[in-house]
C-alpha cells in the first residue's frame, strides 16, 4: 500500500506538519538539533512528495490517460505545496536560517491538508480534456506556481517582519533574521515571484493563442492574475521610486498574497470562466 | 483604461528620466578617505609596509581598466560594473508599451470570426464575431470529416476536424486540427472551437403503384421527389424518444395542404395526398457533424511576443545586473601604511556582501595579515 501516490501524498501532509512543529520548537526553545531534525523532516517529506507526484504521473499512464499531474485542483495544490518547499529549502540552504521554516512549511502543510481532506477536492486521476492537451500545460503551471510559492514565502517573511517591529537583542524575536536582511529578502522574493508570475502569464497567453486563438480574453483568472501582478508591481515600484521599506512592503506582501489566494481559489469557487478545470466539483 | 495605463506609464517614465540620467552620468569615482569608511561595506587593514601592496596586487583585486587618483596620502583605485543597468527599467517599460501596441494593431487590423462547417461542405467566407458580417477568406475551406471521442467517464477526449484548403479549385493544403493544433494559411488561423451534431435521415417512400424512393434528408432542408411531385423535409429530429429516434417530417408542394407527421425510426406509416396513398418510414439515421471553427487574423501577435521577450530581458537586467562600485585606497593613515577597501551596490546586497567578503579574504591572504 505504501507505494501508491495517494498514500505517499497524504503522508506528506503529516511530515510537513511535523517539520513545522520541529522548526517551531527549535525556534522557541533554541534547540539547534531539533531545527536540524526539522530540515531533515522537510527533506524526507519533499522526497516522499516528489515520489508521490512522479508515481501519480506513472499511474495516469497505467490508467491510459498519460498526463502530467497538473490538471485539477488536487494536483495543483500538491504542486503548490511541493514548489513552496522547494523554494523554502533553497532559501534555508542559502541563508542558513531555519526560522523562516516556521513561517513557510505551514503553507505547504495546509495546502496538502486541504487537498487531502476537503470533501470538495477530488483526488482521482482524471483524463485530460482536449483544451489541456498541450505541452504548454507544464510550462504554464510550473511558472505560475513558482510565482505563487514565492509569494507565499514572501508573505511569511512579511509576517515575520511585522512581528519583529524592532531589532531585539534577546528573546524569541532576536533569532529572526535582522530587519535589514528580512526586508531585502522579502524584496528579492517578491521580485523573484513577480518574474515568474510574468512568465506564467506570458506562457498562458502563448498557449491561449494556440488553443483559443486569442492571447488575452479577460477571463476571470486572467483578470485576477493581472490584478495580482499590479499589486506586486506597486510594491516593487514603491520601493524603487518612493524608497518604501520594511513595514509598508511587509503589508503589501501580505495584501499581494491575499490577491494570489483569490486568483487561485476565489476565481475557481466564485467565478466561472475558461480556467474552470481547477474548480471543485 | 489600458490607454490611461499606457499614458501613465509613459508620463512616469519620462518624469523619472532626469533622475535615471543623473544616476547614470554621476561620477562617484573620487571619494575622500573618510567617506570610504562610511560606505555600506568597508574594511581597514594595517599593512606591514607601504610597499607590501603593489600596483600588481591592485590589479589582482581590481582587474583593469581601473580609475586611479591621488587622494590624501595615498592612491585611490576605483572600479565599477553594471552602471548601464539603470536603463534596464526602460527596456521593461518600453516592452509593456510594445505589448499594448501589439494589442492595438490586432484590434485595428486583425479579424476574429466564426465558421460552422458541415462535413463534406466547403466555405469561402467567415462570419465576423461582433458585426455578424461575412468576411471573404480568399480561398475555400473544406471539412472532410469531424471526429469526437469520449473517455469512459463521459468527458470529451478529442475533437478533430480534417480540413482541406482549395485555391481556385485545386487542393493546396490538408491538415487535421485539434483544440491545441490550429491550422494557419495566408495569415488566417483556424481553431477547433465547437461542434454540432446533425443527423442525416434516410427516408423511404413507396407510392400505391409500387414506386419507391429513398431520400437523404438533412434537418431543415426540403428535398423533392420530382416524379411524384412531392417535397419532404425534416422539421425536428429527436435522437431518443420512447427508446428510439424520431423525426417530425413535413410533406407538401403537391398542390394539397402541407402536413407534418411524426415518424419513429423503423415504424412504417401511411399517409394520403389527394387520391394517392403513400407508405413511408425512416430506414436509417446517420450522425453527421458540423465543426465550429474560430478564425483569426492578428498581425499584432508577433509584436506582442516581441514585447514579452523584451519584458523578460528587462526583468533580467533590473533583477540581476547591479551597479557595483569598489574603491581601494592604499596609503598612509595616522602615520601607518593602511589599506581600505570599500564598496556599495544598488541591489542584491547580500550577494554583494559575499562578493565583498571574498575580496577581503583575498587581500588578507595576499598581504599575509591574519584576521
Amino acid at each position: 500500500m505504501i507505494f501508491t501516490s495517494s498514500y505517499l501524498l497524504s503522508l506528506t501532509t503529516f511530515i510537513y506538519l511535523g517539520a513545522a512543529v520541529l522548526y517551531l520548537i527549535a525556534w522557541v526553545f533554541r534547540v539547534e538539533k531539533v531545527g536540524l531534525l526539522g530540515t531533515f523532516a522537510t527533506g524526507i517529506g519533499f522526497l516522499a512528495q516528489t515520489a508521490g507526484i512522479l508515481l501519480r504521473w506513472v499511474e495516469s499512464y497505467q490508467m491510459g490517460y498519460g498526463h502530467a499531474p497538473l490538471s485539477n485542483l488536487y494536483e495543483s495544490l500538491v504542486f503548490f505545496s511541493w514548489m513552496t518547499i522547494l523554494v523554502y529549502l533553497f532559501l534555508e540552504f542559502r541563508l542558513k536560517n531555519r526560522v523562516i521554516g516556521v513561517f513557510s512549511t505551514p503553507f505547504a502543510s495546509l495546502a496538502m491538508a486541504y487537498a487531502s481532506f476537503s470533501p470538495n477536492v477530488h483526488d482521482e486521476i482524471q483524463p485530460l480534456i482536449p483544451a489541456l492537451k498541450s505541452n504548454w500545460l507544464i510550462a504554464h503551471v510550473v511558472t505560475c506556481f513558482l510565482g505563487y510559492s514565492s509569494f507565499a514565502i514572501a508573505c511569511g517573511m512579511g509576517l515575520m517582519y511585522l512581528m519583529k517591529s524592532k531589532d531585539y537583542t534577546t528573546g524569541l524575536l532576536s533569532r529572526l533574521p535582522s530587519q535589514k536582511n528580512l526586508d531585502e529578502l522579502m524584496h528579492q522574493t517578491i521580485f523573484f515571484g513577480f518574474l515568474w508570475l510574468s512568465v506564467g502569464i506570458i506562457t498562458g497567453a502563448v498557449w491561449a493563442n494556440e488553443a483559443w486563438g486569442t492571447y488575452w480574453s479577460w477571463d476571470p483568472k486572467e483578470t485576477w492574475s493581472l490584478i495580482t501582478w499590479f499589486v506586486y508591481a506597486i510594491a516593487l515600484h514603491a520601493r524603487f521610486v518612493r524608497g518604501w521599506m520594511g513595514k509598508k512592503i511587509a503589508y503589501l506582501s501580505i495584501i499581494g498574497f491575499i490577491s494570489v489566494i483569490f486568483t487561485y481559489f476565489g476565481v475557481n469557487f466564485l467565478l466561472s470562466g475558461l480556467h474552470s478545470y481547477g474548480a471543485p466539483r | 483604461m489600458l490607454l490611461l495605463f499606457a499614458v501613465n506609464l509613459v508620463a512616469c517614465t519620462i518624469n523619472r528620466f532626469p533622475i535615471i540620467s543623473q544616476l547614470y552620468k554621476k561620477d562617484t569615482s573620487l571619494q575622500a578617505v573618510e567617506r570610504l569608511l562610511k560606505m555600506p561595506h568597508s574594511f581597514v587593514l594595517s599593512l606591514p609596509s607601504a610597499a607590501s601592496f603593489s600596483k600588481e596586487d591592485v590589479n589582482k583585486i581590481l582587474p583593469a581598466p581601473v580609475l586611479s587618483y591621488d587622494v590624501e596620502n595615498g592612491r585611490l583605485f576605483f572600479k565599477e560594473s553594471g552602471k548601464w543597468s539603470y536603463w534596464g527599467v526602460y527596456i521593461l517599460h518600453t516592452s509593456i508599451l510594445i505589448i499594448l501596441a501589439g494589442a492595438l494593431i490586432g484590434a485595428i487590423w486583425g479579424f476574429k470570426g466564426q465558421i460552422m462547417l458541415a462535413e463534406g461542405e466547403k466555405v469561402s467566407e467567415a462570419v465576423e464575431r461582433f458585426t455578424g458580417k461575412d468576411f471573404p477568406l480568399g480561398f475555400e475551406l473544406y471539412c472532410e470529416k469531424f471526429f469526437v471521442d469520449f473517455y469512459d467517464t463521459g468527458a470529451p477526449k478529442e475533437f478533430r476536424s480534417d480540413l482541406v484548403i482549395f485555391e481556385s479549385g485545386k487542393e493546396v493544403l490538408r491538415k487535421s486540427i485539434r483544440v491545441n493544433e490550429p491550422l494557419s494559411y495566408h495569415g488566417l488561423t483556424f481553431y477547433q472551437s465547437s461542434y454540432d451534431a446533425m443527423p442525416l435521415i434516410t427516408f423511404t417512400i413507396t407510392s400505391a403503384d409500387g414506386k419507391k424512393k429513398v431520400l437523404s434528408l438533412p434537418v431543415s432542408e426540403k428535398i423533392s421527389w420530382q416524379e411524384a411531385g412531392l417535397s419532404v423535409g425534416v422539421m425536428q429530429f429527436l435522437p431518443n424518444i420512447h427508446g428510439g429516434q424520431a423525426a417530425h417530417v413535413w410533406i407538401g408542394d403537391d398542390g394539397f395542404p402541407p402536413e407534418a407527421i411524426w415518424f419513429l425510426k423503423g415504424a412504417e406509416k401511411e399517409f394520403r395526398r389527394g387520391n394517392n396513398i403513400y407508405k413511408a418510414s425512416i430506414t436509417d439515421v446517420e450522425q453527421r457533424y458540423m465543426t465550429g471553427l474560430q478564425v483569426k487574423k492578428d498581425p499584432g501577435v508577433w509584436v506582442v511576443w516581441f514585447g514579452c521577450a523584451g519584458m523578460l530581458l528587462g526583468f533580467g537586467v533590473v533583477f540581476w545586473v547591479a551597479h557595483r562600485r569598489i574603491w581601494l585606497w592604499v596609503g598612509e593613515r595616522n602615520g601607518r601604511p593602511t589599506l581600505i577597501l570599500a564598496g556599495r551596490t544598488n541591489k542584491n546586497n547580500m550577494q554583494f556582501e559575499r562578493f565583498f567578503d571574498e575580496m577581503e579574504q583575498k587581500i588578507r591572504t595576499m598581504t599575509g595579515v591574519k584576521i
